[in-house]
């Protein structure tokens, strides 16, 4: 007998993955894009932060909204100056500020960039956020880095071997895999899933240079 | 000096020794109140061998020179507290091992291939650095080492200076460092932009807007030191000699041989081969072997009359067409050419602290030896500084889109089916390929270099004035 999907069924489920995790002494990835050795994947690669807010009404997205637009040109001008971003998005869903971008090299060298070039500007947006950074983010920058790291989502890779080796290393049993990555989403509750390229393997400066739009 | 006390500075933070020898002991901390007792000791100038500061010592500089770096399992083991190691900047602590892949230590490089006592993230504790004169002399200076007491020996690097300054792959080395604000030098220094102090010292500016490396509690830990990427990189002499060879044959054959020699040059095909050779390590470089830049000589290895050998820069060579942006002097530091980075221009400066290792290559008499390059790449931040350059820049080489997606000929993580070198031309790039790696990490550590007042510090831990 099958249970309903209603709330019981959710409930055995949650209590189920909970004791998995125990089991398995599951523990947070670490979210963000994998080092890799081809240049070519060390170009347009992606960073997913979520920023939960603190308050979660309309009024909390509404003073979201506000402190966005307030420094949007700002980040806009520092984005430009740190020269390696291709796409950057704000937006609100649900009660999270998302940033996500496309950006080429070392993560911790286009955080440290941008927040270095930006100052002040995104200050106003992570004091809206739970569990803020230490203030100022520039006075800060090392505990900042890791503040955004540990908001990156972690991204799995769509080949199920390999999301079998990073979900559960030591899993002998591929039919195992769903058990495993339940457990793992839930440490990891934002995930990216894909990410697609038109011109994979460029940098913004070489599109721009193709374009002749100035690098 | 403004801002610092020569005194209160380890001396090879702002100078190099320029002795003929070297040794690193790299070591553990076996007993932490002995191994206290005695760097404090050194720190206050006492015992049979002071650390050495900074202070000028005129005509006679000692006989040997000590000096150490600390890794943060080191301050962990001589009893400095959690929250004040932590204070000393995540790469720091996270160390060399973990950072390898951001470095490009991929492959034959990656720790696992480490000499042993370099591969475990944790056993490195202390680097203990001897310069002197003669072997003799390191060995007084190592026995007046509380090795086998406080301390415990892993292993050690040698290191031995090549008259007249040369490093392995033959090029001349030792021709400048930064030189900082309201410091007055002596040696031998660059004619780039004075760099303000906190490139290089915690607590001083930095020279970017509002910046300044933190500094963690109690302050004196941290004020007036130095980080440092010890590295130990086996050079493939034969097989950059080999390239150059396989290159310059290549070249020889083709149009653009004409392109790459100097205008007007006579000569056979040997003596065509001869100077493509060199043409094609000068590229690679950015300086010829015999030290003269590119940047001011692109097509004569020794001018009349000789030019400088560190006033230039590159933003007057936008095309690259005398330094290629590729090459690996332009790529470690761009002085003020444009790049991709807008506010890293002159930000991720390095002093560099490295003498060869293993024999002189004889190319008339080649013996197979290991050989290579070993020392500290010194700086304030490593991440912003260290590992930027060797991720963005000596890799991938995003500076420029020109070169992104190539390694740094000479010293970056290069696969022979895959790498690609521009030398441009006012006809257009050359491109040489199918070259290999030339360089091998066999080892590296992030130490911290403390200044005096901190091992004095580290000295009185647990002596009842020091909250460690």
């Amino acid at each position: 007998m099958s249970l309903p999907n209603g709330p019981i069924r959710q409930l055995l489920y949650r209590v189920l993955t909970r004791f998995w995790a125990w089991r398995e002494n599951a523990k947070p990835l670490p979210g963000g894009a994998l080092p890799s050795r081809a240049p070519s994947d060390n170009v347009m690669r992606t960073m997913n932060l979520v920023m939960p807010l603190k308050n979660r009404t309309a009024v909390g997205r509404a003073e979201a909204v506000m402190a966005i637009a307030a420094c949007l040109d700002e980040i806009y001008t520092g984005l430009d100056n740190v020269g390696t971003v291709h796409v950057a998005r704000f937006t609100i869903v649900d009660d999270n500020i998302l940033m996500f971008s496309f950006y080429d090299g070392d993560f911790r060298t286009y955080i440290r960039d941008f927040i270095m070039t930006l100052g002040h500007a995104f200050d106003g947006i992570v004091e809206l956020v739970e569990n803020p950074p230490p203030l100022p983010c520039w006075r800060h920058v090392d505990e900042f880095i890791e503040w955004v790291h540990e908001r990156d989502a972690l991204q799995l890779p769509s080949d199920p071997g390999e999301l079998a080796k990073l979900v559960g290393p030591e899993m002998t049993n591929l039919e195992d895999l769903p058990r495993f990555l339940a457990v793992q989403l839930g440490e990891n509750r934002n995930v990216q899933l894909g990410a697609y390229r038109a011109y994979p393997g460029f940098s913004v400066a070489q599109i721009r240079r193709a374009m002749e739009a100035g690098w | 000096m403004s801002g610092v006390e020569l005194s209160e500075l380890q001396g090879n933070v702002l100078r190099g020794y320029r002795k003929n020898v070297a040794r690193h002991i790299v070591a553990r901390v076996r007993d932490a109140a002995a191994a206290r007792a005695f760097l404090g000791a050194a720190a206050r100038g006492e015992g049979p061998l002071p650390v050495t500061p900074g202070t000028d010592w005129g005509g006679a500089a000692p006989e040997i020179l000590f000096n150490v770096g600390v890794t943060y399992a080191g301050l962990r083991a001589l009893g400095v507290s959690e929250r004040s190691a932590r204070g000393l900047s995540r790469a720091f602590r996270k160390g060399a091992v973990s950072a390898a892949k951001t470095v490009g230590d991929y492959g034959c490089s990656a720790p696992e291939h480490w000499r042993p006592f370099w591969r475990e993230a944790d056993a490195v504790h202390l680097i203990l650095t001897l310069h002197a004169d003669d072997a003799g002399a390191l060995d007084r200076g190592e026995a007046a080492l509380p090795l086998g007491g406080g301390m415990e020996k892993l292993g050690a690097e040698e290191a031995a200076w090549f008259a007249p300054d040369i490093v392995h792959f033959g090029y001349r080395d030792n021709i400048s460092q930064p030189r900082f604000r309201g410091f007055d030098p002596k040696g031998r220094w660059d004619d780039q932009p004075a760099a303000p102090l906190g490139v290089l010292l915690l607590g001083h500016p930095t020279g970017m807007e509002q910046i300044s490396w933190s500094l963690p509690e109690p302050k004196v830990l941290g004020l007036n030191g130095s980080f440092g990427a010890f590295r130990v990189l086996e050079q493939d002499v034969e097989g950059f000699e080999a390239y150059l060879d396989s290159a310059a044959e290549t070249l020889l054959g083709s149009s653009e041989a004409d392109l790459l020699l100097p205008p007007g040059f006579e000569g056979g095909a040997e003596a065509r081969r001869a100077m493509l050779r060199e043409v094609v390590a000068a590229k690679f470089c950015g300086r010829w072997r015999s030290g003269t830049p590119l940047a001011l000589s692109p097509f004569d290895p020794n001018p009349e009359p000789p030019v400088s050998d560190t006033d230039f820069d590159y933003s007057d060579d936008l095309d690259g067409v005398r330094c290629p942006m590729g090459s690996h002097l332009r790529r470690a530091n761009p002085r003020s050419a444009k790049i991709v980075q807008r506010v890293a221009n002159h930000t991720r400066r390095l002093v560099r602290r490295n003498m060869p290792y293993g024999p002189e290559f004889d190319p008339a008499n080649p013996v197979k030896a290991e050989r290579g390059l070993v020392g500290y790449f010194l700086c304030a931040d490593l991440a912003a500084q260290f590992e930027a350059i060797q991720n963005d820049w000596i890799n991938i080489g995003l500076q420029d889109p020109r070169i992104t997606g190539a390694n740094d000929p000479m010293i970056g993580d290069n696969d022979a089916s895959a790498s690609w070198f521009d030398i441009e031309t006012k006809a257009g790039p050359v491109r040489l390929r199918g070259f290999p790696s030339f360089v091998r990490t066999r080892g590296s550590a992030y130490a911290f270099l403390p200044s005096m007042a901190a091992l004095r510090w580290i000295g009185e831990i647990g002596a009842g004035s020091a909250a460690a």
